[in-house]
C-alpha cells in the first residue's frame, strides 16, 4: 500500500477510553504533523499511556477515531503498524536473550532480514555495540531502554512513539536519550510521539505540544507559544529569605517579585534576564543557596486551570 | 505464518525452562529402565504372582515393548505438567515480560499469532513425545530387548504377537500427541486471563487434576458428566493394546479390541483442543492488553 504525502501523520478525533467507572480518556482531540517531535505531557494517571496503546490498537477504544498517515487504523491496522516503531512505559525485551538476538527476532516480526552489520549498525546507534552479544538480563536500565529503542527502530519506522523513555533513567542516560530523539528528528526526519510527565524534558525537544489532565486536553500547540521565555519562573533560595525578600523589594526585581512563600522566592522573568539576576543578587549581598529555573508541570497544571495561562496567552 | 510460528519456536527452545520438561523425562525414565534392569527379575515375579501355577510363560517377558508400556503407565499423567510449563506460559509470559506490547503493535493480526503460539507450543508439545518415545521405546527395545508382549489387564491378560507390538505404539504415540495437545490447548486457554505464568500452570493442573479425580470415581451422579471430560478419554492409547479373539479364543493378529473408543476419544480431544483453542482466540481479540 501507498501511503500518501500527508501533512497530518497522526489524526486523532473524540477519542474515549472508559474502564468500568474510570473513564482514562475522555473526548480528546489531536494532530501530529510530518516532522513533528510531538511532546505529550500530562501527570502520572492523565492518560498518556492509555492513548499510546489506543494509539498501538493495543487498547479498544470506547468511542472515537484515530487516522494514522490518512487512513484508519481500524481499517488498515497492519498497513500502518508496519512503518510504526514503539517503546511503551518500560523496554520490552526478551531478558534471555542477547541484544542482537532481540534485535533480529523483532526485525524477523517486521518481516526483514538485517544482516549482522545492519544489526550491529543500529546497536551502535543507540552506544549497545560493545555489549551486543550480551544477555539482556545483565543490562541496567538504561541499557535496556536504549535497546528498546534500537528494536523500535530496526525497521526504519516514519512514525516513532515512545512513551516516558526516560523513566528510571540516571541523568547521563536521560540526556542520550534527548540527544538520539533529537538526532532521530533532524538527521533521519522522523516523526515522534513521546510522551513525558516532565516539563522541562519535553521543553528541550518538542517542536509541539500537548498537555493533557485526566484524560481531557487542556493545551496543545507549539513549544515556542507554551513554554514562553518571558514567562520563566526563578526559585530562589538563600540563607535569610525574609531579608533577601525585602532587598529586593528595594531594587528594579520588585515588579518581578512573585507573592512571598515561606522556602523560597519566586522571581519572574525572561529567561536571558537570568545572568542579570544573578549579578544583582551578588551586588545586592544576599547570600544564594541555589538558583533555578522552575519547570514544574504542576506549576503548569496550577497555572492552566487557574486561567493564568489564558490570561497571558 | 510461518515466520511468526518460526519465532515463536526460537523463542519457546532459547528459554532454559523448556529443557527441564526434557531433562525430567530423561532422568525419570533412565531411573526406571536402571531399576527393571537391575531388578526386572523381582518386578515381573511380583506381576505374574496372581497367575501362579495356572499359567506357564516362558521366553523374556521384560522386554522392552513391556518396559515401554509400563513407562508410559506411569508418565503420561506427569507429562501434563511439563506441558503445561510452557503453554500456559505462551501468553501470560509474555505480558509478565512486556513483551506482548511490542509483539502486538506488529502488523500481525491477534489470530495470527494467537494460531502461530500454539502451532509453536504443539510442536514442543510433539517433540517431547518424540523424545518420550526414543527414550521409552527405542532405548528400552536396545536395552532389554524385544519378544512377544505379555499385558496383565484387570480380569485377563494379553499375548501380543512381537511383530504386532510396534505398530500399535505407534498409534498409541499418536493418540498420546492428541491428548497432551489437548492440555496444550487447555493451558494456552488459560494463560490468556493471566500476567504471570504460575496461575495459568497451577490452574491447568488444577483442572486436569480435579477432572481426572471425576473421571475415576465411580459415582453414578459423575457417569454423567464422564463421557464429556477429556481427561476420560486421555488414556485411550491403552485401546491399542486390547486385541480381539476369535471364537476360539484365539489372537487375530493386527486388531484392535475396541476401535471405536479410539475414535470416539479422539473425536472428543480434537472438539475440545478446538473450542479451548477458538476461545482463547475469542477472548483475546476483545481484550485490552494493560500490561
Amino acid at each position: 500500500m501507498l501511503f500518501m504525502e500527508m501533512q497530518e501523520i497522526i489524526q486523532v478525533k473524540g477519542l474515549t477510553k472508559s474502564f468500568k467507572n474510570l473513564t482514562a480518556v475522555n473526548d480528546l482531540s489531536f494532530s501530529v504533523r510530518e516532522g513533528d517531535v510531538y511532546g505529550f505531557l500530562g501527570q502520572n494517571g492523565a492518560g498518556k499511556s492509555t492513548t499510546i496503546r489506543m494509539l498501538l490498537t493495543l487498547i479498544e477504544p470506547t468511542a472515537g477515531s484515530i487516522d494514522l498517515f490518512g487512513l484508519s487504523l481500524n481499517s488498515y491496522r497492519t498497513e500502518i503498524l508496519r512503518q510504526v516503531g514503539a517503546v511503551i512505559e518500560k523496554p520490552d525485551v526478551y531478558k534471555y536473550l542477547s541484544a542482537i538476538d532481540n534485535l533480529q527476532l523483532f526485525a524477523r516480526l517486521s518481516g526483514l532480514k538485517p544482516t549482522h552489520l545492519q544489526l550491529m549498525q543500529q546497536l551502535e546507534m543507540v552506544g549497545l555495540a560493545s555489549r551486543a552479544k550480551d544477555i539482556v538480563k545483565t543490562f541496567s536500565q538504561g541499557m535496556k531502554q536504549r535497546l528498546g529503542i534500537a528494536v523500535a527502530l530496526i525497521h526504519n519506522p516514519k512514525l516513532i512513539i515512545l512513551d516516558e523513555p526516560t523513566n528510571g533513567l540516571d541523568p547521563q542516560g536521560i540526556a542520550d536519550i534527548r540527544n538520539l530523539i533529537r538526532h532521530l528528528s533532524k538527521d533521519l526526519n522522523k516523526t515522534i510521539l513521546v510522551s513525558s510527565h516532565l516539563l522541562n524534558e519535553i521543553e528541550q525537544i518538542a517542536t509541539r505540544v500537548l498537555i493533557i489532565d485526566k484524560g481531557k486536553k487542556l493545551v496543545e500547540g507549539s513549544a515556542a507559544e507554551l513554554f514562553d521565555p518571558a514567562q520563566t519562573l526563578i526559585e530562589l533560595e538563600t540563607l535569610d529569605n525574609e531579608s533577601a525578600f525585602n532587598k529586593l523589594v528595594q531594587s528594579n526585581w520588585k515588579q518581578a517579585l512573585q507573592p512571598r512563600r515561606a522556602s523560597t522566592i519566586l522571581i519572574k522573568l525572561h529567561r536571558d534576564h537570568i545572568p542579570n539576576l544573578h549579578r544583582d543578587l551578588v551586588a545586592l549581598d544576599i547570600p544564594v543557596l541555589s538558583l533555578q529555573p522552575r519547570h514544574s508541570l504542576e506549576d503548569f497544571f496550577l497555572q492552566v486551570t487557574s486561567g493564568q495561562y489564558a490570561n497571558t496567552h | 505464518m510461518r515466520t511468526l510460528i518460526n519465532i515463536e519456536l526460537y523463542k519457546i527452545f532459547k528459554r532454559p525452562r523448556t529443557y527441564i520438561a526434557f531433562a525430567a523425562i530423561t532422568a525419570l525414565i533412565v531411573m526406571i529402565q536402571f531399576g527393571l534392569k537391575v531388578d526386572g527379575k523381582t518386578y515381573v515375579d511380583f506381576m505374574l504372582n496372581d497367575l501362579g501355577s495356572t499359567l506357564q510363560i516362558e521366553g523374556n517377558i521384560l522386554n522392552g515393548y513391556l518396559v515401554c508400556y509400563v513407562m508410559l503407565q506411569l508418565l503420561l499423567v506427569h507429562v501434563p505438567l511439563l506441558i503445561a510449563l510452557i503453554a500456559a506460559d505462551m501468553i501470560s509470559g509474555e505480558a509478565n515480560m512486556g513483551t506482548l506490547r511490542v509483539l502486538l503493535s506488529k502488523p500481525y493480526s491477534r489470530t495470527q499469532f494467537m494460531l502461530a503460539k500454539f502451532i509453536a507450543s504443539t510442536i514442543y508439545t510433539l517433540l517431547l513425545l518424540v523424545w518420550l518415545a526414543f527414550l521409552a521405546l527405542f532405548v528400552s527395545m536396545w536395552v532389554f530387548g524385544t519378544d512377544d508382549m505379555f499385558l496383565m489387564k484387570s480380569s485377563y491378560v494379553v499375548l501380543l504377537k512381537e511383530n504386532d507390538v510396534f505398530w500399535r505404539y505407534i498409534g498409541a504415540f499418536g493418540f498420546a500427541a492428541l491428548a497432551m495437545t489437548t492440555v496444550a490447548a487447555l493451558g494456552f486457554f488459560l494463560s490468556v486471563f493471566a500476567e504471570n505464568s504460575i496461575g495459568p500452570i497451577v490452574a491447568t493442573m488444577s483442572v486436569i487434576i480435579f477432572f481426572t479425580i471425576l473421571s475415576t470415581m465411580n459415582i453414578p451422579i459423575f457417569n454423567l458428566v464422564k463421557p464429556y471430560l477429556f481427561t476420560t478419554h486421555m488414556i485411550g492409547w491403552k485401546e491399542f493394546f486390547d486385541i480381539q479373539v476369535t471364537d476360539a479364543n484365539e489372537a487375530i493378529v493386527g486388531s484392535i479390541q475396541y476401535p471405536e473408543r479410539i475414535i470416539n476419544s479422539s473425536i472428543v480431544l480434537l472438539i475440545h483442543i478446538i473450542l479451548f483453542v477458538a476461545a482463547a482466540i475469542v477472548v483475546f481479540k476483545k481484550k485490552d492488553v494493560l500490561s
